[in-house]
């Protein structure tokens, strides 16, 4: 199965650490130089739907308490999670060799 | 910097509260500090409130109506006997609402059906109903309008006649049951001092009128009665807000300025305020159908308006809690009186044609005045459109029914398991008030769209459409009482039948399919819907029939290349019947030498414009009869070589000729129907007679054809043809036969006119054929809309009995398998299964036919030239459903005859 663009990206933004919403959004900015700029519904549907499926949860644990808004919730990756997340990663790298072969990306 | 916080926060909880419940649970909190920050970073960033806003708020909108779609679809049921673990009523009509939307959403097909049937259905009767509630229901736009009643004076011959200057004094003096009382009368105005001498709509009122209907001056201010009583003749006018606008494009200087009307100039003192929300029901355009008004002392009769007998129009408003019984006893006295007293209504006139006796006068509510002739072809129609709308939920009844037969046995398994009948049939209840819910909504937008195809199908004047739809509370409760409705009707059965399963033998048929019950339902429900469809195709078949008839009526003229127009002289430029023949007789000459023109004459009335009069005659040597009970004839002024213009046979003398003029003695000319009556056996030529309305007798010198003069449908009457140029009024007409078409003459014409008079204004310039084809609206549109209407029905019985026999062939596949298997043929089979669909077609169509019969008994006034019981119209639905029938169950019963015995019994 392929994995929404959406979904994609917040398991990657969450791949790195436990995060809260808006810096998932700022982290997704970050991680395609400004390209996907997420509003913040788009994002919460996307968790609501990962949340239901387990593959991120609710973060009991809280950062270091100086960097702390502590009525923020935060949510990390389920090893389900990662394990999509590390699929995907997989399957879109075959098409990139898949691509590569055809020369329709310039760098080997 | 101010403090945005608060601000962000409740904006925030404001955006994520549009979200469903269960998501707000678990994100929440989330979804609202993510917003409150990017609300933050962007006002950071420079943006102001609304730019920060913005993006937020299209990103709710684009989010939350999904998620809210996806929370009711995916959910899945809990069980049903669960319900009564401490949960609403709310939770458990959601359940059903959810399972309904996840049934639709496997089976799209079967939900669109359904939606688009009874959309169809609902946005019919939306529309008819709007109609029939602006025309029939919706009070006038005055205020407090319930009180506005037409005055009318009854003559024996015509119940809604005119009322005298003299009566409607009395009224006001003899009667305290009206808060006030008032005259009208619309007629044509010249208005002249222009570049082209042009004909406005003007309507003669005495002051009172404005205070009747309770109208008010939106510039400048009105006349009072002071201002319109006889002999005080003031030049003030008043002009509505449309004249207003297109003479004067709404400019300040048009309150005090001169307009020429009828060869006097008036002060124009006011623009009438339009009534509130005008345009919303047809019945706007009754009393203020008009450009000017003006005072009713300048009514144009030769002897002022007080001699003048009934010649104007009665409305009045009823105090506050009086009845119209009442000012209907007071008006029947004060009529009595003045017949006793000898000044009757028509006792100085010279012009009247009211009788004397058996004369009175009556209130009927303005509201009935408006809409009388309405009444019958809307509530046909609005009739037809319920016929249309139950078809539609039989059908939609008949898929809801053929479902939970298949969900027989989860549904009984379920009963079984311990979930009440009640349970499994409130789900089935929920599902048919979600699609009626649905369907209503598209129904309303539907409706709207068909009230303008509607106009854009031209009706009649008698089908009366408002220019603006409100979608009102009227209009909104009417189609949610519909709604429910069909809820009601579409889950009806299958519910019913869902609360009785038959356990047992559903189990017991263990996994076999077909137990063959609800049947017997689905049969009764075709029946149904067979006979409303018979009902309502016979119906349009007797309305075509009668647009038929009405169009190959004989007219006894020949409406072909005739080109007509009517003009109005102006009374104070040609004051005397000298002047006026002198100027007919010209004008005449000059239209005659227009190329392209055959022949020409003037005729008061065109026939099938809807003017027109009657006259009380006495034959020379008869009793001079009691003027009620005197024997009356529509009454014509023609030139000579009318009847040649016309094509209207002249049977046996001699048409008028030039020298019939205001020195020779007076003639005329009778139809044959006038002949037969009054001179049966015996030559009218020669027969002299006199009427009230002409001095000396007058005597008969042709008789020719009948000729129809209001309707295509009306009986012969008795026709009086008088020489125009003996009786020279100043309305008229012109009739023009051409070589060509009708209208290629118009300019030619109206100049000739113009070269004998620069200033003079013509209107109704048409050619007859159009102004026939005019009077035959109502049956063509009546005939066109129940088409319409029966096409759909038709359709959907025919996707009806489709339905239920692809199913019933579908449930009896083993049962068929088994006997094609043991040698039966397929065409026995193909048979079988069409005999049985058209057993039920009959059974239908003989109920509809009873029906058909009792409808068409209501509707006879609306047919002409067929009888109720019609049995061409009536075998022909019965036909016409057969073939549709036979054709939709000719195709699941080919399939059935196809079956692979060895595929069909593998199946189970």
């Amino acid at each position: 199965m392929t994995l929404r663009t959406v979904e994609f990206h917040v398991l990657l933004a969450l791949a790195a650490e436990e995060r809260h919403g808006y810096a998932i959004l700022q982290e997704i900015a970050a991680l395609t130089d400004g390209e996907l700029q997420l509003e913040p519904g788009t994002l919460y549907r996307a968790l609501h739907r990962m949340l239901k499926d387990g593959w991120v949860v609710e973060s009991a644990r809280r950062p270091a308490v100086d960097a702390d808004d502590e009525r923020r919730r935060y949510y990390r990756l389920t090893p389900l999670g990662r394990r999509i997340a590390a699929a995907e990663a997989e399957r879109l790298s075959r098409l990139v060799s898949i691509a590569r072969a055809h020369r329709l990306l310039s760098r080997a | 910097m101010p403090d945005f916080s608060r601000v962000d926060r409740r904006f925030a909880w404001w955006l994520v509260w549009l979200y469903p419940p269960r998501f707000r649970r678990d994100v929440g909190l989330g979804l609202a500090d993510a917003i409150e920050d990017r609300m933050r970073v962007s006002r950071a960033s420079g943006s102001g409130t609304l730019g920060a806003a913005m993006p937020l708020m299209f990103d709710t909108l684009r989010n939350a109506p999904a998620e809210w779609i996806r929370s009711v679809g995916d959910r899945p049921p809990r069980d049903p006997h669960a319900a009564a673990g401490g949960r609403t009523m709310f939770d458990t009509v959601m359940q059903d609402v959810r399972y309904a939307v996840r049934l639709w959403r496997r089976r799209p097909g079967f939900a669109l059906v359904a939606i688009l049937t009874l959309a169809l259905g609902i946005g019919a009767n939306t529309a008819m109903f709007t109609i029939v509630n602006a025309v029939l229901l919706r009070p006038l736009p005055y205020a407090h309008a319930e009180r506005i009643v037409s005055v009318w004076g009854r003559a024996s011959t015509f119940p809604r006649g005119l009322i005298s200057y003299r009566e409607y004094q009395e009224i006001r003096k003899q009667t305290d049951m009206f808060e006030s009382a008032g005259l009208w009368l619309p007629q044509s105005v010249n208005l002249t001092g222009v570049d082209e001498p042009q004909r406005l709509t003007g309507t003669f009122v005495t002051g009172s009128f404005f205070e009747v209907l309770g109208l008010r001056a939106g510039r400048g201010r009105l006349f009072g009665d002071e201002d319109s009583a006889p002999g005080t003749v003031k030049p003030v006018a008043v002009i509505t807000e449309g004249l207003w606008k297109r003479r004067f494009s709404g400019a300040d200087s048009a309150v005090g300025s001169t307009m020429i009307l009828n060869g006097v100039p008036l002060t124009i003192i006011g623009v009438l305020a339009p009534p509130t929300d005008a345009g919303a029901t047809a019945g706007d355009g009754y009393f203020l159908n008009t450009d000017v008004l003006i005072p009713a002392a300048q009514f144009p009769v030769p002897h002022g308006l007080e001699a003048a007998g009934p010649v104007m129009l009665g409305v009045a408003r009823l105090k506050a809690g009086v009845g119209i019984a009442r000012a209907n006893a007071d008006l029947d006295v004060i009529e009595k009186r003045l017949i006793a007293s000898g000044e009757t209504a028509n006792a100085t006139s010279n012009s009247s044609f009211t009788a004397t006796a058996g004369r009175s006068l009556y209130a009927e509510p303005a509201q009935e005045s408006v809409v009388g002739t309405s009444r019958a072809a809307l509530m046909l129609l609005f009739a037809a459109v319920g016929v249309v709308l139950l078809i539609a939920c039989v059908n939609v009844s008949q898929l809801l029914l053929a479902r939970a037969v298949d969900r027989d046995r989860e549904i009984a398994l379920r009963a079984a398991l311990g979930a009440s009948r009640a349970t499994v049939a409130r789900q089935l209840v929920v599902e048919a008030a979600l699609l009626a819910m649905v369907a209503s909504a598209a129904g309303l937008a539907l409706g709207r769209l068909a009230i303008a195809g509607l106009t854009w199908l031209r009706p009649p004047s008698s089908v009366p459409i408002p220019t603006t739809l409100p979608l009102d509370g009227t209009v909104l409760l009417f189609t949610s009482g519909v709604a429910i409705l069909v809820a009601t009707l579409c889950g009806l059965a299958p519910a019913v039948r869902a609360a009785r399963p038959d356990l047992a033998r559903v189990l017991q048929a263990g996994f076999r399919r077909g137990s063959g019950t609800g049947r017997r339902t689905r049969d009764a429900l075709m029946v149904v819907e067979m006979a409303m469809s018979v009902t309502l195709v016979a119906l349009s078949a007797l309305l075509i029939q009668t647009l038929l008839a009405v169009q190959n009526a004989p007219l006894g003229f020949d409406s072909s290349n005739v080109f007509t127009l009517q003009f109005r002289l102006p009374q104070n430029k040609y004051p005397k019947p000298d002047d006026i023949a002198r100027f007919f007789k010209t004008a005449i000459d000059r239209v005659r030498a227009v190329p392209g023109v055959e022949s020409a004459a003037l005729v008061r009335a065109v026939p099938f414009s809807g003017n027109g009069g009657t006259v009380g005659y006495t034959v020379e040597g008869r009793p001079v009869a009691d003027p009620a009970s005197m024997p009356q004839a529509t009454f014509h002024l023609v030139t000579p070589d009318y009847f040649k213009t016309m094509r209207i046979p002249v049977l046996k003398g001699r048409d008028f000729s030039d020298r019939d003029d205001l020195q020779s003695t007076l003639v005329a000319v009778i139809n044959e129907t006038f002949a037969k009556r009054a001179f049966p056996n015996e030559d009218a030529i020669g027969k002299r007679f006199t009427t009230p309305q002409t001095q000396g007798p007058i005597t008969i010198v042709g008789v020719v054809g009948d000729a129809k003069h209001y309707t295509a449908t009306e009986p012969p009457r008795p026709q009086l043809y008088a020489a125009h140029y003996q009786v020279p009024l100043i309305f008229s007409s012109l009739v023009a036969r051409t070589k060509g078409p009708a209208m290629s003459v118009a300019n030619d014409v109206r100049k000739a006119i113009w070269s004998v008079d620069k200033d003079q204004p013509m209107w109704s310039v048409i050619s007859l054929e159009d102004t026939v084809a005019r009077t035959q609206g109502e049956p063509r549109f009546l005939a066109l809309l129940l088409g319409i209407f029966a096409s759909v029905a038709l359709l959907l019985a025919g996707v009806g009995i489709y339905g239920v026999t692809s199913y019933g062939v579908a449930q009896r596949t083993r049962e068929i398998g088994i006997r094609l298997a043991l040698g039966a043929s397929a065409e026995r089979v193909l048979r079988e299964v069409v005999g049985r669909g058209i057993r039920l077609t009959l059974v239908g169509a003989a109920v509809g036919l009873i029906a058909a019969l009792a409808m068409a008994r209501l509707a006879t006034t609306l047919l002409f030239g067929v009888t109720p019981t019609d049995p061409v119209s009536l075998a022909g639905a019965v036909t016409v459903l057969c073939v549709v029938s036979v054709v939709a169950c000719y195709v699941p019963a080919r399939r059935a005859g196809r079956f692979d015995p060895v595929i069909a019994l593998a199946e189970e």
